[in-house]
């Protein structure tokens, strides 16, 4: 039995009575005549009664045909058996990819646009379903298709079309909300061919719906050749735009931590920053922040230009050592999720820094320790540890996050390689020399061509002359960030450091255009005095001078202390903290010393959605999670984050202590661009890609969609058959009126 | 004559409701386009002479009379008749159908009123059978001008009703009138054939000169209907829904078989056969009459 794809138009088959009934008025319409020649007009009927009835017969039947396919065609009957199969259609699978990146929640009036795409995903459904047999649903979201490969792609697979469908997929669909990713199309895209490969005696149907973001869609040029990939399989491919505009949005695109050093009780700065993606000037936008329970003060951005990104920052101070909360968040719009920015800060009672002095008596070392921790109510966060160059080779350096070397006048080689090991890996290294210091060591083995830590080849130690004439300060700094502190002040304490001797570069040396050295301070005679370089993940700085004032009289300076703790600063970035990072999606994974903790650790998860608050930001669920060793690491891995906000891992140490270690996972703020492209964008931009645009709300389902063999071609060629079989059948029963001249 | 023959057509002729002026209008109407007086008589007995007038027959002219008084007179003469018409007028049922202005009845009684008149004018001597399946009316055959008014009641009097049977009737009329004469049938002939053929044949054994002028609708002859329609017999008790025009083509053949073989009857019995439409002209009928009643006379 054929199906229908509007099977409530087969009542019009009622209508089949209509030529019967117009026979039966026509016999109560009948013109009387009173006929007097009665007996020639009786032979003639007798004559051709036979013939005249067959004739009406076959007239009424070829009538009521022509009704049953007029009927049939707008009903559009659709073959889905063998024969269906035989004349080309067979089962059909209808792929739905289910686009739920949170920018789908964007709402206006009292929809969203993922509320939207339900409705259409439901209306696909129903009518599917009532298509009857040969047929399968599989739902695929953008989120799901993103994860790894091992994890369930689908929430319908395809599901044959049976009558509990509409109960399964009505289940399905209630339980789905909007996911926070920013999962774009070309992974769904990818897993249709995955899941199901290419089609064997299956028409496939594949309904895209989406947004339609310009942030994906603008340049589709990787999509298309995916969506080109389905040419052969002759799949009908549908668009389906769930927005009906591009509305005004704000996000917050990142909240982190300033360079500086990240210890309890020293005052950080954190940077915010507020993007407009909407086509409107936003003025005077508060922006609220929390630090752990407690609220601070808002800030107030006094404008946002239409694309524009402004950035402040705000000061924290967390008295307590360990990992605290920061959480900004603006005001409801359009897609509330991109409005939260979630930080968690690991601070340490204090940073550890090690200072190695090659001199016994540890002159720089001192300066040094007592810049970095003068000590008193002045709280740097900095504990230094003066150690001798030994102390690299024998003990491990992790726990550092820089180290200090002056007046180095060797190192053996383990020592060498611990501190390479340690600079690669991301620790600061910053080098005072002095007088013990020998340019060919420092040469051979430390700079070694450019290969080695050290940033520059040195020359021989120079005095600097003086010029009482001159009354240009010794030393010329450049923008950099350790030095950005004194920018633009005019009598700046640097002004007034003198600088007597110090080692110059190796003579014709100068940093090249793409070489990872650069100069960032000079003396006056132009001289490099400070050269930097990046070794692996982590930063060396070199200060041609000592650190003590003995070539120079910088120490006492208080540009000295500063010019430290900046440095410390900036050596010691990226701050060592969690937050900015970590997206949406991305499993977590916990690796701790193994020998340290029970295998068994709590996650707690934050409440999901756009209700998300700082508040309720741990009040989800617990996710218990038997973590794996491997080796000394101790690793488990959450990989439900797909919400927002801050995470907690529940650790309990080998003696039964508690200790808690947090996550903050945040969006990729990208998603909140809701410009979109339309119809006759994404033709011009895919022209090798066939599909069919339409708006949600005015979705509709055509014969096409539905799979099987259409029968209405066919039956419009029987009709045309039909009637004209009729007129002839009809002229020939002389049903026809004779032309006039003929009547008289 | 086409100047008067107007005035001879059915509608024309249908404006005029009493039968006598009808045939008046129609007589006069023919004769006054004739260049040749119809007017001539056979008779021994000399009744009156009569001043001539255009259109008389040169040869009534009394020469002795325009010796002696240089004037044209026609003699005329008292004959009681010289020719004996007997109108057969049907007026079954089948006569009550029509589609133009005149029905058949109407028309066959226009004809032989006007006959009548015509006769009349002429000194001949007319006598009328109204007849369906019996005769209902009969008149004497008079050639008094007073006449006419009895032949009119006898058709008026006569409704139409019932179904033909003409045989009896030709049968009767050739027993009423023995004396030979000339007979003429106005009807539809819807009756059976054999019945009609005998009749015929019957008359003319009698020595009658016999005209049949057979009255018949255009519908009838055309058969034009077109649509659903419900025939009912006027005669035959039987009715008929239909397409007409599917079953057109099965009358058609049918009819004109039969008139084919009317037609080849009354040619065999000498018969003359006139097909009239109540459309026609009433003219023809008396044209037809006219060269009828010269041939008799010829013959005679």
């Amino acid at each position: 039995m054929p199906s229908f794809v509007h099977p409530g138009l087969l009542w019009g088959l009622g209508l089949l009575a209509v030529p019967v009934i117009i026979h039966l008025i026509n016999l109560f319409r009948h013109r009387r005549v009173e006929w007097a020649a009665m007996e020639f007009l009786l032979v003639s009927q007798k004559k051709s009664r036979r013939w005249i009835i067959l004739k009406q017969l076959l007239l009424l039947l070829l009538r009521m045909l022509a009704v049953a396919a007029v009927v049939f065609i707008v009903a559009q009957p659709l073959l889905n058996n063998q024969w269906g199969a035989l004349l080309g259609g067979s089962k059909t699978h209808h792929i739905v990819l289910w686009d739920d990146s949170f920018s789908m929640s964007d709402h206006w009036a009292d929809t969203t646009a993922f509320a939207e795409a339900k409705k259409v995903i439901r209306r696909i459904g129903s009518q599917a379903a009532a298509q009857g047999q040969g047929r399968s649903f599989s739902l695929i979201r953008f989120s799901r298709a993103a994860l790894p490969a091992d994890s369930k792609p689908a929430d319908l697979l395809a599901v044959p079309l049976d009558g509990e469908f509409a109960n399964r997929l009505s289940g399905v669909l209630d339980n789905l909300s909007v996911s926070e990713t920013a999962a774009g199309p070309l992974a769904a895209i990818e897993a249709v061919a995955r899941l199901f490969g290419a089609p064997e005696g299956e028409n496939r149907v594949i309904y895209l719906i989406s947004d339609f973001r310009a942030a994906q869609w603008q340049e589709p040029a990787e999509l298309e050749r995916r969506l080109a990939e389905w040419k052969p399989w002759g799949a009908q491919l549908h668009f389906v735009d769930c927005v009906s505009a591009a509305r005004d949005n704000l996000a917050i695109t990142a909240l982190r931590p300033q360079p500086g050093t990240l210890a309890a009780g020293v005052e950080l700065f954190l940077e915010v920053s507020v993007k407009n993606f909407g086509t409107n000037l936003v003025r005077e936008l508060p922006v609220r922040l929390r630090q752990d329970d407690s609220q601070l003060p808002s800030l107030v951005v006094d404008q946002i230009a239409p694309g524009a990104t402004e950035t402040r920052r705000f000061p924290v101070n967390f008295p307590t050592a360990g990992q605290h909360r920061v959480v900004a968040d603006l005001e409801s719009d359009p897609v509330a999720i991109d409005n939260f920015r979630y930080a968690v800060l690991d601070l340490p009672l204090s940073v550890p820094v090690l200072i190695v002095d090659g001199a016994p008596q540890a002159t720089d070392a001192r300066f040094l320790a007592l810049a970095m921790a003068p000590g008193g109510t002045v709280r740097t966060g900095i504990d230094p540890v003066v150690e001798t160059p030994s102390y690299l080779s024998s003990k491990p350096l992790d726990k550092f996050q820089a180290i200090y070397l002056a007046n180095i006048e060797n190192l053996d080689q383990p020592a060498i390689d611990a501190l390479e090991n340690f600079a690669r890996a991301g620790g600061g290294v910053a080098f005072f020399l002095g007088e013990l210091s020998s340019s060919r060591f420092f040469n051979e083995s430390l700079y070694r061509n450019g290969a080695g830590v050290f940033p520059l080849p040195l020359g021989n130690p120079l005095d600097l002359l003086v010029d009482r004439l001159n009354k240009t300060p010794d030393l010329d700094v450049s923008d950099h960030p350790i030095f950005s502190v004194f920018a633009g002040e005019r009598n700046s304490f640097l002004g007034t450091v003198t600088v007597e001797r110090y080692f110059s570069a190796a003579r014709g040396w100068k940093p090249e255009a793409d070489s990872p050295a650069r100069i960032i301070a000079r003396l006056r005679n132009g001289a490099p005095l400070v050269v930097e370089r990046k070794f692996g993940e982590g930063k060396v700085v070199a200060v041609l001078t000592t650190a003590a004032p003995v070539w120079n009289n910088w120490g006492p300076n208080p540009s000295f202390v500063i010019t430290l703790l900046e440095l410390q600063a900036y050596l010691a970035s990226p701050p060592r903290t969690t937050g900015d990072v970590h997206m949406v999606g991305v499993p977590w994974k916990l690796e701790v010393e193994a020998a340290a903790y029970q295998p068994r650790v709590e996650f707690r998860l934050p409440a999901g959605g756009p209700v998300t608050t700082p508040g309720a930001a741990l009040s989800g669920e617990r996710v218990t999670v038997d973590g794996t060793v491997s080796g000394a690491v101790l690793s488990a891995t959450l990989t439900d984050t797909d919400v927002s906000g801050i995470y907690e891992a529940e650790l309990t140490g080998v003696g039964g202590e508690a200790e808690s270690r947090r996550l903050a996972v945040n969006v990729a703020a990208e998603e909140g661009a809701l410009a979109t492209v339309d119809a006759s964008q994404l033709a011009a931009s895919m022209p090798d890609v066939n599909f069919e645009f339409h708006a949600a709300d005015s979705f509709q389902w055509t014969s096409r969609d539905v799979a099987g063999f259409s029968l209405s071609s066919g039956l419009l060629y029987l009709l045309a058959a039909l009637l004209i079989v009729e007129q002839l059948l009809a002229y020939s029963a002389s049903y026809h009126p004779p032309a006039r001249e003929a009547a008289r | 004559m086409p100047g008067s023959r107007r005035f001879l057509h059915p509608e024309a002729v249908s404006r005029i409701s009493r039968l006598e002026l009808r045939a008046r209008h129609v007589v006069e109407g023919f004769l006054s386009g004739m260049h040749k007086s119809p007017y001539f008589g056979q008779s021994i007995e000399f009744a009156q002479h009569r001043e001539y007038a255009p259109g008389d027959d040169p040869r009534h002219v009394d020469w002795k009379v325009w010796a002696k008084q240089d004037r044209y007179y026609v003699k005329q003469f008292e004959e009681e008749t010289n020719l004996r018409a007997t109108l057969l007028v049907d007026v079954s049922n089948s006569m009550r159908y029509g589609s133009g202005p005149l029905n058949k009845y109407e028309y066959a009684a226009t004809i032989a009123v006007s006959l009548a008149y015509l006769a009349l004018r002429q000194q001949d001597a007319v006598g009328c059978v109204s007849f369906d399946d019996t005769i209902r009316a009969k008149t004497p055959l008079r050639s008094k001008h007073n006449h006419l008014d009895a032949i009119i009641r006898a058709l008026e009097q006569s409704a139409p009703e019932q179904k033909t049977d003409l045989f009896g009737i030709l049968n009767n009329v050739a027993e009423s009138y023995p004396r030979r004469g000339m007979i003429v049938l106005v009807s539809d002939l819807l009756v059976e054939r054999d019945g009609l053929i005998r009749g015929l044949r019957l008359l003319r054994q009698r020595g009658h000169d016999v005209l049949v002028f057979h009255v018949m609708d255009d519908e009838e002859l055309d058969f034009p209907f077109t649509g659903p329609t419900r025939f009912e017999g006027l005669e035959l008790p039987d009715a008929l829904n239909c397409n007409p025009r599917a079953l057109r083509e099965g009358y058609l053949q049918a009819l004109g078989t039969y008139l084919d073989e009317v037609r080849r009857a009354c040619a065999q019995h000498t018969v003359d056969y006139a097909l009239i439409r109540t459309s026609q002209p009433l003219d023809a009928v008396l044209a037809r009459y006219l060269s009828n009643r010269l041939g008799m006379h010829h013959r005679n």
